[in-house]
This record gives C-alpha cells, sequence and structure tokens, in this order.
C-alpha cells in the first residue's frame, strides 16, 4: 500500500497514518461506521463523558466580550504577514452532512438494545 | 444453505457460555488475516468467513463492551491493519453477536448482497481525513485589518474593559464573529474546492467548532494518495502564516459506509 510520504524538502504537513488521539478516534468509530441494526446488540456501555477539545461556537455575548478581549489583545505590528494568504473565493460543490445529525438517525433505531451516546461537553 | 465456520476463539473458549463475539468489521475471505493479541481486551482477532466475506472478529466475556480508551483505539488499529491487506468495512464500536453461527445467520447470510456490494464499492479507495484551523493570532489580526469598524471599536475599547466600553465591546465582538463566520464559510468552500477534485467523494462536519476552517473525510481512490498529499502539502505551505491543519489516513471508509435500514 502506498502510504510513504512524498515530496521531501516541501513535506510542510505530514500524514498521521491512524488516529492517535482519544477525540479522534472516538469520532471515527463511535459517530462513523457501520451500524447493524435489528441482528445484533449495540453493546457499548460506559462510555461517560468524554470530553472533546473543541469548543462549539455559540453567539452569545460572552462569546462577543471573549472575541472583543481577544482582539484587543492582539500586537498588529508582530502579524503584519499574516493577512497576505488569505485563499481564494471559488464556485463548486462539496456534498455536506452533519455528522451529528447522521450519528443520530444511526442510532435512532427500533427496538429494545442498549444504546448508550457518547457525550461531548 | 453453505455455512463455512470456523473457531472464532483461539484459546478454544466457544464452550463458555459467557463468550460473544465482538466484530469490527467486514472483508473479503481471502484478503483476512488473524491479528494475534490486537483486539478488544488483548484478544486475538479471527476471520469467520461466509463464503467470499470474512466478519474480523474476536472474542468477548460479555455483550457489553465497556468504551475503554485503549478498547476505541485497538477497533481503529485492527481495522487499520486490515486495510493494509485489503478493503474492509468498517463497523461502529461496540456491535456484538453471541457467536459465529449467529454473525453469519443474522448478519453476513441475510446482508451477503449488500456487503459485497460495498466491497466492491470501496475496492482501491481509502478514507483521507482533513481538519484546517485558523491560527487565532492571524485571523484576529486579519479582520482587524479588514474592517474599518472593527478597527475603530478596537481604538476605541482598547484602553478601558470596564463599563463605560460594555456596549462598544459587545459590538466589536459580534463584529469579529460575523467576520470569522463569513471567512469560515470562505475558506471552507475554497479549501473543498482544491482537495475535492482529487476524491470521488467527501463528507463535510457541519458542526460550527470554533476556528474549526474544515472537517472533512475524503474518499480517494488508493492511487491518487500520493496527489492528494501533494495538494495537502501546497495548502499547508500557502496558508502556513494562519491555519494549521490535521491530516490522517489511510483510513477504512468510516464516513462513507452506509446500510439501508430496512434491507436485508
Amino acid at each position: 500500500m502506498a502510504i510513504a510520504t512524498h515530496g521531501t524538502a516541501s513535506n510542510y504537513l505530514q500524514r498521521a497514518p491512524s488516529p492517535s488521539g482519544l477525540a479522534d478516534v472516538v469520532e471515527l468509530i463511535l459517530d462513523k461506521g457501520l451500524v447493524i441494526d435489528a441482528y445484533v446488540r449495540i453493546a457499548v456501555i460506559g462510555i461517560e463523558l468524554i470530553t472533546i477539545d473543541a469548543r462549539i461556537v455559540i453567539a452569545s455575548v460572552d462569546t462577543y466580550l471573549r472575541f472583543a478581549e481577544a482582539v484587543n489583545r492582539l500586537d498588529l505590528t508582530q502579524t503584519e504577514a499574516a493577512g497576505l494568504a488569505e485563499l481564494r473565493d471559488g464556485g463548486g460543490d462539496g456534498k455536506a452532512k452533519g455528522m451529528v445529525e447522521g450519528a443520530k438517525d444511526a442510532l435512532s433505531g427500533e427496538g429494545d438494545r442498549k444504546k448508550e451516546r457518547a457525550k461531548r461537553g | 444453505m453453505r455455512v463455512a465456520l470456523q473457531s472464532p476463539t483461539a484459546g478454544g473458549t466457544d464452550a463458555s457460555a459467557a463468550t460473544a463475539l465482538y466484530l469490527y468489521g467486514v472483508t473479503w475471505e481471502d484478503v483476512a488475516r488473524p491479528q494475534p493479541g490486537a483486539g478488544v481486551h488483548g484478544e486475538s482477532v479471527e476471520a469467520v468467513p461466509y463464503r467470499e466475506l470474512a466478519g474480523l472478529t474476536s472474542a468477548v466475556e460479555s455483550t457489553k463492551v465497556p468504551a475503554k480508551r485503549r478498547d476505541l483505539l485497538r477497533h481503529a488499529e485492527v481495522l487499520g491493519t486490515a486495510l493494509v491487506h485489503g478493503t474492509v468495512l468498517p463497523l461502529r464500536f461496540g456491535v456484538v453477536f453471541e457467536n459465529g453461527t449467529t454473525l453469519v445467520e443474522d448478519f453476513l447470510l441475510p446482508r451477503y448482497a449488500e456487503l459485497t456490494q460495498l466491497l466492491r464499492k470501496f475496492e482501491g479507495r481509502v478514507e483521507l481525513s482533513v481538519k484546517a484551523f485558523f491560527r487565532e493570532e492571524a485571523i484576529l489580526a486579519e479582520v482587524v485589518r479588514a474592517n474599518p469598524r472593527i478597527t475603530r471599536l478596537r481604538e476605541a475599547t482598547r484602553a478601558a474593559s470596564d463599563a463605560s466600553t460594555y456596549p462598544l465591546r459587545v459590538e466589536l465582538g459580534e463584529r469579529v464573529a460575523a467576520e470569522l463566520q463569513e471567512r469560515t464559510l470562505r475558506d471552507r468552500q475554497a479549501l473543498l474546492d482544491r482537495l475535492s477534485r482529487l476524491a470521488v467523494d467527501v463528507q463535510v462536519d457541519q458542526q460550527p467548532i470554533e476556528h474549526q476552517v474544515l472537517g472533512a473525510s475524503f474518499l480517494v481512490e488508493r492511487e491518487r494518495v500520493a496527489l492528494f498529499d501533494d495538494a495537502m502539502n501546497e495548502l499547508a505551505q500557502e496558508q502556513a502564516e494562519r491555519m494549521h491543519f490535521k491530516y490522517l489516513g489511510p483510513l477504512a471508509p468510516h464516513s462513507f459506509v452506509g446500510l439501508t435500514a430496512e434491507a436485508r
């Protein structure tokens, strides 16, 4: 299998071969993957307080004040180069699917089997 | 009905009534390889074949499998190893059958047509996971420079963060949030435009995670992974000042598998 990275001198980004962190692996195998209805037990127990290291954006005064504070802390003389590398606009179509919605759908099957969701927070 | 079965448990624990069978994924029988000691709870992964399919399984003591960090990682690693040998359909963590016979009779046999069709669909294809995040200082500086109202509000509120500037600070933050949102959507689309052309399919995470520009999984032909690497390297280089990336793969097609709920 061609997993060897190529491109030597300009290798800015290394592809990781497998998920190493808990957040990555939870996203991969608790939110995604084949789910089988009816025939088997979904036997996951004890998923508690798996914290994902990500902050969901919420439109609130607290968020605004935090952004205001972050902007006011900036030293613009030290970030002169930063504004130059913006991505260009473009059209195109990526098929989009909400991961959370997908997971809910998949898990909301019928039956009396045990179901427990990973709690994110 | 011809049902070929082999013992899923190397240690001969079949006799134990408490033993159940944990299922990691489904692959072709001719590329299914045992993985000694690699499974959940350190059990060996064995193939349970049915016609040209094989379920990758290991013995578990009960039908309740705690989602421990270590076992979550093992589930992912077993699938990663299987992917080296051939195409594999990854299951979500925690699918358990009573034994090899029920695995065949309740799943591999009734879903045979669908599973073989899916395996063919993913033949020679892998999932690559991409995440891109704004570097906070750089993107905020960009926002301040680009928006004169934000520049003025910043000047007006910098000296004092007390009650007198509260309404201005709320307005400043609100405008910054709006600019960030706009840049996130615009840059997400630009990244997708660059990467989607190299992929067979793409799934985009729509959760609004702070500073995350893109969270997406790309289904890519194995022979195009090197091209995808090149594109990712170019983006990482171009955007080094204002974004950082997480790039993961090749993975089994976790984000792209799906069985229709009513199919048998």
